[in-house]
């Protein structure tokens, strides 16, 4: 790209540093109100063509749900279009033998299109509860603000606190671990999806209201048929024992029991939860993940999606 | 137009920017947002990233009230309007908007990921995606 030659004047920004040290110190210096250091995650198009080098299609589709899975790590420059979606699509189409080895990945670059196009529709709308929440709590039950120990990342449960402290000092988490993050929060600790919302778009350097509201929303179930929630086991499933191993609340687990017994202890009875419907009233797919269980009827979510 | 400025913002940072291929040779502003980034409590991760996205491009970096820098930057180069990225976010709208009251504004489409003949129905992911897949898989073909 030929590059442009303007003179600079009093107030531009400079565009050459020694070191990533000195872009900080700029940082601080011209923007004191942002918190933090910088993130280990370069920005910039030759860090996002490296990152889609490695895209494996194949791999992805097996093992996306897996916080160790071959993940792409491409949304922060999806994200600020430093990657369009059209052209990880065609490097999707480039690197694959066969449809069936590309279709989820496709699948989920089309979560990110929906997303946006539902901003596109709802503009500021985004910001409220599309939808009553199906919890059987009222609305007003959930706190408005962010708990000093969710933020601190000081409850003691390992997993969480783990979770926050990546959030923070790399901008990134996996999409499995936003969805426990946002169940635990809404759902155990009785936060407002919006506080928790919020408190994500301060961090995630992919942070997009299109994708993180209406994703926290989904969890919620002001936009789904039914909250999502997990229990210990598919944490450790997707997750590893890793965080459990050294976890100082391992023996008072609120994640441990079943969906069932779970589903007793956080939602009051309402029928739109207990129900096991006949698959008109339900929600169909979930924010691209496959192997959730919402539940009794959960496991139909899966089911659920389209056929073709 | 015959000599626009561009104004490339966050939704748009990347060599694909139509406004940057339709002009490769005009002078392109991004600002940071001081406004937005002091009420959404943006991270010095953010920064960073943006910051770092920005100089792989050939732009000039300002901060503050975007509207302002970017009219004020079409005055420092005696532009006749502005040449931008249409964006999704209402905030980069409402910018537009002001823009637009000042001066002339050209909005280009970024390239779609799926172009659908009519809006798809919303409101539940596999509804849109049932009419989109299939197009998106249009362009693909295997190697052999
Ligand atoms: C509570 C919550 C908040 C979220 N907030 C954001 C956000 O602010 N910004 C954001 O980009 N994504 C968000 N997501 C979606 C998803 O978690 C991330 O896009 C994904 O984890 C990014 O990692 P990746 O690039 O390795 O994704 P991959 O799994 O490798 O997917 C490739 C690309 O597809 C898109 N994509 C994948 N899954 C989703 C999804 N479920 N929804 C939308 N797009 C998807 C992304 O652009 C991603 O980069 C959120 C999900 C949840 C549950």
């Amino acid at each position: 790209m030929p590059t442009v030659q303007t003179t600079s004047i009093p107030g531009d920004l400079p565009r050459t540093f020694a070191s990533r040290k000195e872009l900080e110190r700029l940082l601080v210096e011209e923007f004191p109100s942002a918190e933090g250091s910088l993130s280990p995650i370069r920005g910039g198009r030759q860090a996002a063509e490296a990152k889609l080098s490695q895209v494996n299609p194949a791999r992805y589709a097996k093992s996306r749900n897996h916080l160790k899975g071959a993940v792409t790590g491409l949304s922060p420059y999806i994200r600020h279009g430093v990657l369009t979606l059209a052209e990880v699509r065609d490097a999707v189409f480039q690197r694959i033998r066969n449809r069936n080895d590309g279709s989820k990945l496709i699948n989920e670059l089309g979560w990110r299109d929906f997303w946006q196009r539902m901003w596109l529709d709802l503009g500021e709308g985004i910001h409220d509860d599309q939808e009553e929440p199906k919890t059987g709590h009222a609305a007003s039950s959930y706190a408005k603000e962010l708990p000093a120990d969710v933020r601190d990342g000081t409850t003691g449960l390992a997993c969480m606190d783990g979770f926050r402290d990546e959030l923070v000092s790399t901008g990134w988490l996996h999409n499995h671990a936003r969805m426990w993050m946002a169940a635990w929060l809404v759902h155990w600790r009785r936060v407002h999806w919006k506080a928790g919302a919020d408190w994500f778009l301060e961090h995630l350097i992919d942070g997009d209201p299109a994708s993180n509201h209406l994703s926290w929303q989904w969890v919620a179930s002001t936009f789904s048929h039914k909250p999502y929630f997990f229990n210990r086991d598919n944490l450790v499933r997707y997750g590893g024992t890793r965080h459990c191993d050294d976890c100082s609340s391992v023996h008072r687990c609120p994640f441990d029991g079943s969906y069932e017994q779970l589903e007793g202890q956080l939602f009051a009875p309402m029928p739109a939860i207990r129900s096991t419907g006949n698959g008109r009233n339900r929600r169909d797919g979930r924010p691209g993940n496959s192997s959730v269980n919402r539940g009794r009827s959960g496991a139909s979510a899966a089911l659920a999606r389209p056929k073709r | 137009m015959k000599r626009p400025i561009l104004w490339i913002h966050e939704e748009a940072l990347g060599p694909a920017n139509p406004a940057l291929r339709a002009w490769p040779e005009a002078p392109a502003l991004f600002v940071f947002d001081t406004r937005w980034i002091q009420n959404s409590r943006i991270s010095r991760k953010r920064l960073g990233f943006l910051y770092e996205t920005a100089l792989e491009l050939p732009l000039t970096l300002r901060k503050g009230d975007v509207v302002a820098e970017v009219l004020a930057f079409a005055r420092r180069h005696q532009a006749d309007g502005v040449v931008t990225s249409t964006g999704v976010d209402p905030r980069l709208q409402q910018i537009a908007e002001a823009i637009e009251t000042e001066l002339p504004l050209q909005e280009l489409d970024p390239d779609p990921f799926v172009e659908l003949s009519r809006p798809p129905r919303l409101g539940r992911f596999s509804r849109y995606w049932r009419e989109a897949e299939p197009v998106v898989w249009e362009s693909y073909s295997p190697a052999g």
